[in-house]
Parts: structure tokens; sequence; C-alpha cells
């Protein structure tokens, strides 16, 4: 068995995170969660992570600030961001930006797990290919 | 906007005063029925998110209650604007429904204006904000169900506000719910506070004079004195969380001693272990008030507890009852020996297996002193505390009440020295998904890990739990709190150590029943929980780590990690998370639909309790108003208002736009021939044609029609066209048609001219006279018929509405004569559509079936 797929969900809704953690335990993937953006960066200043799925608008920096943190300090690691209604430009300029994905919330659980499955095959693929 | 133009152009013209009117009535009716769908989809999609499937947060929930509101506004606005204000009395009721999802949204209560006592032979599960979730049930069990239940009487949630705002807490209680919105800490010592007031305020002198007066009422000519039972009614007791065990309840209680009792029980809202519970499910505190029952108590000779499945077990047959002697409080508290039968769920409900507890002790019911142990005779002690028939009329009685509540059933019942058996409370049973528990390829666990005990005692909650283990032996004195994640071990399972579930990782008791209070709670927390065991507190080590695999009853020293990995896998805790509890509590002002019937009395602009039913009533009013004869007759001169006469029984108000049908005749009725509606010739081609109007209107099984609501339409009645509900408003190139048919209701709004870029259909479909899964399958039926003929179509629960722009001329006339077609042909479908395959059945049928040209000489065409 290759090592278990990380992924770091941020969202200052708990609800969100704590259902988060659910889905993707269930599906075998290590999940940390944090509430607050700047605690967020200082756990992915100190740990890789496969995965990052990130709210777009949060008290301090703010999910696009974790993207641009995500692509200059932690390569391969792929940006999956949430958006809530009305941030659509938001988000397009989330996708511009690098990031992997986005959902629009409410979303289906499924379709999270299935963007994330791919997110983290892209990742591992970046890894590998970095490290030859 | 050609239909716009269109309107413009005529207006500018001809019948300058009234024809404003008319305009701006049109104009409205078509916002109306913009929001109208509007509001439909937001319910359908708010339906879904229940579902589990879905990840929404807090500001979903928010958006959705601004956004149906809006909708529901604008609706109302538009039926006014159409109607001159007639139905003032809409907006007071969409006022409480607003305030009622607001409430509901910031979990609070609303508390309806009501008198402070209800007896409870009157109330019923609609009183649910009145007479809390417990009183409710037991009011729809005696009254819906017809089960005996004790007499008595509920001290409604308006009369405990008032009590609360006289004690002077009641802005305090406000203040606590906002402190815990915001994370506050420390709320312990306010609650506490909080409660000590309460239970030293006086009962203000109206309310504790109608609460006696109701107390006389329930003691009989010669008798001295009744023993009453004083019993919490939480707002989310029995709910979607059990609260268990939770509130108060006192037993015993004197005529004179109520309003001390009812104290009490209003002050257990505040009670630490409450907190405990609410904190653990984000209830705020205090966010509801508490109705209170007071009923007579059964001078029971026995009485217990039938759950109507095993939790444990829920695939198996059985019913599973626990009987004490007396009063039931061994047997919900968890303290002694009690009988335990499997009863099957089969008519006839035999028993299965029974095990006899020696059943020492009993409770009485002791004037002054409230439930009082005493010895059971010897001879008692080790017999069977219900006769065989007696077991086989509770297993009735379980059923009855588990069919009635569409779910499984937790039943307190007594039954007296008359052998009358009374239903004591009823609430849901909170079972634990069965999922692919035979997939755990787990055999050789007991090879590598020691087993400390198997099979001891009985399964009351499954999952696994793995931590290091704490003795408590004394039930008095249990500690404050545990350290998260322990294990905890216990002599007794009684409702006090349910407070300290919250951070347990698993829990095992020598005593207790799966079937008590403790076990409720502990359900409900998902903490896995094996009681009874006999020998715990004396074979597990104090400190000790140990796994609980409560889903085999085994016990193992150490953790066991492939255990832990499984329960994480199977864990689903969806339904009871705070999100989903909020929305199914706003769904219940949002979405049922009460109003069906509009020639019941009841359907008036009072009645509406939904957004739904408010939504439908400005409809159906909107339809009336612009179809309304009167205004047909007002309009006799003028030329643009006629009947269509028709070959079918369907009564059809044309209202000309300019050129949409022949006006110089003297006639006051047209007919087919005058029609000059280019979008509306294809339609009437076929929606006149043989065969769509046959089917007699009692072809429908009576299956079908009965599970739908009840209502008192006779059958005959029911497909019938109803005269003044047709409208069809036209020009030469648009069409706006409004048909009800039955309880269906179409609506067609098209334009069809010579640019291709302008033309558009617009259908509707919605309403229906047969249960969910029929109506669905409808839905999908005419989902995949518009798509195959190339709409785009959304189908969300009641309503299909498909579009399709951009066609020419000639494509838009075949789109229109299908549509016309698939009105007719929907009429009575969902009555037929019996299951699932016929869907394809009939797509089929409809796609190949022959056009009205082709219909008398060409035989069907296959698919």
């Amino acid at each position: 068995m290759s090592t278990p797929t990380e992924i770091l969900v941020l969202d200052d809704e708990p609800l969100v995170c704590e259902r988060l953690k659910e889905h993707l335990e269930k599906k075998d993937y290590r999940v940390e969660v944090f509430t607050e953006s700047q605690k967020a960066i200082d756990r992915l200043s100190a740990k890789r992570f496969d995965v990052v799925i990130t709210d777009l608008k949060m008290e301090g920096p703010n999910g696009l600030e974790v993207l641009r943190f995500v692509r200059d300090h932690s390569a391969g690691t792929q940006v999956i961001v949430i958006t809530g209604y009305g941030s659509m430009d938001a988000a397009r300029e989330a996708e511009y930006s690098g990031a992997f994905g986005f959902v629009h919330k409410p979303f289906r659980a499924k379709t999270l797990e299935a963007m994330v499955r791919k997110a983290a095959r892209q990742a591992r693929k970046l890894m590998e290919r970095a490290a030859r | 906007m050609p239909v716009a133009q269109a309107l413009r152009s005529v207006f500018r013209h001809r019948h300058h005063a009234t024809a404003a009117q008319l305009r701006e009535k049109l104009r409205r009716f078509r916002d109306l029925v913009e929001h109208n769908d509007r509001v439909l989809e937001l319910i359908a999609d708010a339906g879904e998110k229940l579902g589990g499937e879905y990840v929404f947060d807090n500001k979903y929930l928010r958006d959705l209650a601004d956004r149906l509101r809006e909708s529901v506004h604008e609706v109302v606005a538009d039926l006014n604007a159409i109607s001159s204000s007639r139905y003032p009395e809409l907006a007071a009721a969409l006022a409480e429904i607003d305030a009622a999802v607001t409430a509901a949204l910031e979990c609070r209560l609303v508390v309806p204006e009501a008198p402070w006592v209800l007896p409870l032979a009157d109330i019923s599960t609609e009183q649910i904000e009145t007479v809390g979730a417990k009183m409710a049930r037991l009011g729809e069990v005696h009254g819906q169900i017809g089960c005996r239940v004790p007499e008595g009487f509920v001290v409604t949630t308006h009369a405990c506000r008032e009590f609360l705002e006289s004690a002077g807490v009641l802005a305090r209680v406000e203040a606590l719910r906002t402190r815990f919105a915001d994370g506050d800490e420390g709320l312990e010592d306010e609650a506490r506070r909080i409660r000590e007031e309460i239970l030293s305020a006086p009962v203000p002198r109206e309310m504790s004079r109608a609460i006696r007066h109701a107390v006389t009422s329930l003691v009989r000519p010669g008798e001295e004195d009744v023993l009453l039972a004083v019993r919490s009614s939480g707002p989310e007791e029995d709910g979607e969380l059990s609260f268990a065990g939770q509130y108060e309840t006192l037993l015993g209680v004197s005529t004179d001693g109520v309003c001390d009792a009812y104290r009490t029980v209003v002050a257990s809202l505040f009670s630490p272990g409450v907190l405990r519970y609410q904190r653990r499910h984000q209830v705020p505190p205090g966010c509801g008030f508490m109705a209170v029952g007071v009923l007579r108590m059964v001078p029971a000779r026995a009485s217990g507890v039938v759950y109507s499945v095993d939790p444990a077990a829920p695939e198996r047959n059985v019913l599973l009852v626990s009987a004490a002697r007396g009063l039931g409080k061994l047997v919900v508290e968890g303290g002694g020996p009690v009988d335990r039968l499997e009863v099957s769920r089969d008519p006839g409900h035999e028993v299965v297996s029974a095990r006899v507890g020696m059943k020492e002790r009993m409770f009485v019911a002791v004037p002054g002193r409230g439930a009082v142990p005493e010895a059971v005779p010897d001879e008692e002690r080790g017999t069977l505390a219900l006769a065989p028939w007696e077991t086989a009329e509770l297993g009735a009685i379980a059923c009855r009440i588990e069919r009635y509540m569409r779910s499984a059933q937790d039943i307190e019942w007594a039954i007296d020295h008359a052998g009358r058996i009374y239903v004591l409370q009823a609430r849901p049973l909170h079972v634990a998904p069965i999922e692919r528990t035979a997939d755990r390829d787990l055999t050789d666990l007991g090879e590598r890990y020691p087993v400390l005990m198997r099979g001891a005692g009985e399964i009351a909650c499954r999952g696994i739990g793995s931590g290091r283990v704490r003795i408590v032996s004394d039930p008095d004195a249990l500690p404050v709190d545990i350290r998260p994640g322990t294990v905890l071990v216990a002599r007794a399972a009684t409702p006090r150590l349910g407070g300290l579930l919250g951070g347990a990782s698993a829990v095992i008791t020598d005593l207790g029943s799966a079937t008590g209070h403790f076990a409720a709670v502990a359900r409900d927390l998902r903490v896995p929980t094996i009681v009874d065991t006999g020998i715990a507190t004396r074979t597990l080590e104090d400190g000790a780590v140990v796994t609980v695999d409560a889903e085999d009853n085994v016990v193992y020293a150490g953790r066991v990690e492939e255990l832990l990995h499984f329960e994480l896998l199977e864990r689903s805790s969806f339904q009871s998370a705070a999100e989903f509890r909020v929305l199914r509590r706003m769904l219940r002002r949002i979405a049922p639909l009460r109003l069906r019937d509009p020639t019941d009395p009841e359907f008036t602009a009072k009645r509406c309790a939904t957004y739904h039913d408010v939504i439908r009533f400005a409809h159906e009013k909107a339809i009336a108003e612009l179809t309304d004869i009167g205004w047909v007759k007002t309009s006799r001169g003028v030329s643009y208002v006629r009947r269509l006469e028709l070959p079918i029984p369907l009564d059809l108000v044309l209202i000309d736009l300019g050129g949409g049908f022949r006006t110089d005749t003297d006639r006051k009725v047209a007919s087919p021939g005058d029609i000059l509606s280019r979008p509306l010739l294809p339609v009437l081609e076929e929606l006149t044609a043989a065969g769509v109007w046959e089917t007699a209107p009692t072809s429908m099984d009576l299956d079908g029609f009965m599970s739908s609501a009840t209502r008192s339409t006779p059958l005959t009645g029911v497909m019938a066209a109803r005269p003044e509900q047709n409208l069809a408003i036209v020009s030469g190139e648009y069409l706006h048609l409004s048909l009800r048919l039955g309880y269906h209701f179409n609506i067609v709004d098209t334009y069809l001219g010579e640019a291709s870029a302008d033309n558009y259909i617009y259908f509707r479909f919605a309403g229906g006279v047969t249960e969910v899964a029929r109506r669905s399958r409808r839905a999908a039926l005419l989902k995949r018929i518009l798509e195959r003929h190339g709409f785009v179509a959304e189908g969300r629960g009641d309503l299909v509405v498909g579009r399709i722009k951009g066609l020419g001329a000639e494509a838009m006339e075949e789109r229109l004569r299908m549509v016309g077609r698939l009105i007719g042909f929907t009429r009575q479908l969902d009555i037929h559509l019996r299951t699932d395959r016929l869907v394809d059945d009939y797509v089929a049928r409809f796609m190949g079936g022959p056009t009205a040209a082709e219909r008398d000489d060409a035989p069907e065409r296959g698919q």
C-alpha cells in the first residue's frame, strides 16, 4: 500500500470542515481541518499535503492567498477551492491562479471526492517527477 | 422581448382604460408564475439537501430562507396587484410563516398564542410548537391511532414563556442563547442561576388557577385525590434528538403539588446534563420553551418499554419488550433486573424468547412521596410480569404506532389491574443503519488480542470504541466530567450517567437495559454501548486500555486498530448533525402542502401554514381572478374576451391581445375556426383530439387515489375540467395557456413568429393526485419525453419545467403539437404509473404513438 493521501481542509464554517472530514476519512484519506486560514498556512509551512481544500472568503488571509502560498511553497500540492453563492468571479480567478478546480456550496460530497481523487493523482505525479 | 412588444402594440391602439388594467394584470400574472416556479425549485432543492449527500453550511440555510421569503413575497405582491388586495389575511399568515422559518434558522422555537392549558384529548402533532413533541405525539397516539392513553392535559409553551417572563429570567435566557451561538464558555453558571430562580419563582396567579382547574377536571366523582405524573414535553424532546431522561419527569404527584412539580420540570431546561447534551448537539440552551404534560397515573400492575425493532439487529423480525412489576422506573432507568422478551413482529405476536428477571423490587406511586420502592411478593419474583395475550396486544399496539408514525418506535407502556394497556409515551427509535457488517474480515482478532469479555449483556448502541477504562461503581458519586475518549464502565445504566456520555468513547454497564433512557441517549450520541453484562465492573481494570466492539459484543485488551478503522468507515452521523436538524425544522414551515383542494371551504388565506400553501393559494386565486366570470361579463361589450367553444369538456376563456382570434363576429363565444393565434392552433389541435378525453374519470385505481391527501372531492368530479380555471391569453404570435385539468396544472407560455431567435416554448407541469412515488415517476417520464424533443427539462418533486427556444416555425409547431398531446396524455397518467418499468413503456408509447392525424388509420408504431 502506498502512503495515505494527506488532505488539508480550510473553511471558516466548522460544519463544512466536520462534514468533509467525515466523508473523506471514509475514503481512507488522512484529513486535517482548520477554520482559521493563518493556522492553516502555518501548518502548510510545516507539512506537505497532497491536496488542500479551501474556502474562498474568510477573515485573515483569504482562499486566494492560501492558494498563492501553496503554489509558492509546496510544489505539487493541488488546491481545490470551495465557493459560496455569488463568488463566481473570484472562483474563476482562483482557477486562473492555478487551482486544480472549484466546487460551489452546497455541493455533493461525491463530486468533491471525485475531484480530490484526481487532484491527489496529479499531486503524486508531479511529486514523483520532481523527485526524479 | 417580442411578448412585451406585442402587448405594447396591442394596447397602444385599443381599449385604453381596461387595456391598461389588463396589461398590468397579465404582467403581474407572468411575474407570479415565475416566482412561483422559483419557490417550487428552491423547495425541491432543499429537500434534496436532506438526503445526506450534500455538504452545506449555515450560509446556505440563510440564503435559502432569504430567497424563499423574497420570492414568496413577490408572489403575494403579484396576487395583490391582480386582485386589488382582495386577501388581506394572507399577509398575516405569511408574516407568521416568515417568523417561524427565521426562528427555525436561529434555532428558536416560535411560541404560538395558546391557552395556558390544553386537554390531551384535543391535541395532535400539528400543535407541536404549543404542546412540545412528546405530548403532541401522545395526543396523536390517542386521537389518530386510537390507543388508550392516560387522561390529562398539557401546560403549553405559551404558559412557559409567560412563567419565565414573570420569573424575570426571559431576557437572560435569550442572552444565554446568543452567548452559546457566539461560542461563549462558562454558560453553566448562568444556567444554574436561571434554574434556581425558576425554582423559587411563583407561578403567575391566573396560570396557576387554570392549572388547578384542569387538575380538578381529572378527579372523578367520589375520588378524594388522584396521583399524577408531571412530564416534560420539551422543544426537541422525542424529535430528532431524544433528550431521553434529560428533562425531569415527576411521578406520584398529588393534586396540590402540581404547580411545584411544574416549576421543577420547567427548571430542568437548564440542568447541567441538558446543557452538556445541547453543547454536544449544538442546540442552544433554552432554544425553546418547555410544555409540560400532567397525566393521571395509571395504577400499574406492570410497566415497561417496547421497541418495535431490535436496534442492535434491525434486520431481525422481532419486537423487544422489557417489563417490570409496578411502575416502569426500573425499565427506563435501568436499576434492576426486569423481564426481557423477544416478540415476533408478525400478527399474533408470539413470544420468540423470554428471559425472566428476578424482580425483587418494584416501584409504586405513593401520594406525596412519588415513586417508592416496594418488595415484590416472593411468588411473583421469578414469573413473567405479562401474560402471553398481553404481550401480543402490546406487539399489535407497537406495530400500529410504528405504521402510523412511519418509523421504528420506542414506546413506554403500563398495564392496569384490569389488564388495560396504556401508552405513556411513543418516540422514534434511533437505529444505526445496517451496513456491510458481513464484509468485515476480522476473524482472527481473538488470536491477536486478548479477549476480556465476550457475549455478556446486550448491545445498546452499535459501534467500536477504544480508550482507558474508568470504573464508576457508585451511581451517587458520579465524577463531574471524564477525560475525552474514556471507556466508561459503570454499575448501573442510570440516566444521570448519560450526562457523562459526551466524552466517552464507549460504555459498558453491569445492569441496565437496551430499552432504557440511558441507551437512548447513547444512541443519540452514537456512543458504542453494552449494557447488562453483570460482570464489567469486576472484570475490567481501572486505567487499562481496552477496545469495545459493540458490533460483535466483545471487549479486547489494548487498542485494536483494525476495528477502529472499520468503525471509521461505517460511521454515519449526518442525520443528527446540526445543519440537517435546522434544515428539517425550517422545511416544516416551507414544504408541506396542506391547501390542496380549492373547492374545500378550508382553502383560505388564513389556513396557509407554509410557503408552499401560500404560493398554491396565490396561484389559484390569481387564475380565478383572471378568469373571473364577472370580469368576462363586464367585458361583454368588449370583443377581446371570449369563451371558446370546444368539442371536449374544457371550458377555456380566450383573451385577445391582438390578432389572436376573429373579433369581427357578433357571437359571444368563439369557435375553433375563429382562432388565429399561431401557437394556439397546434396545441389545441392535439389537445382536443379524440382519445385524449375518452378515459373514464373513474378509471384510476383506488389505491392511487386514496394515497393522496384526504380530500372531500367526489371521485367522479376529480378529472372533470373545472369551469373558470382555464385561460388562454393570445395574440397572433403569442400564447399564454393556463390549464387546470383535475389536479394537474399546465402552463404553456410561447411565442411563435417568423424570426427563429424570438421563438420559445416554456412548458410547466405541476400538481398531481397520487403518492410521491408515482408523482416522481410521472416527473421522470415528462422529463424524458421533453428531453427527447429537444427541451431543456428540469424535474423536481411535483414540478416539471421544459424550455426550448430558437426554433424555426415548423419545428415550433411540431413541438407545440407535442405539448398539446402531452397535456392530454398526462391527464391521468400518474394514476397508472404503478411501477418504474411502466415509465419506459409510457415513454415508448408516447414517442411512438400516433399523432391526431394518424390516429384514425395508422397502426401503433413500436419504439
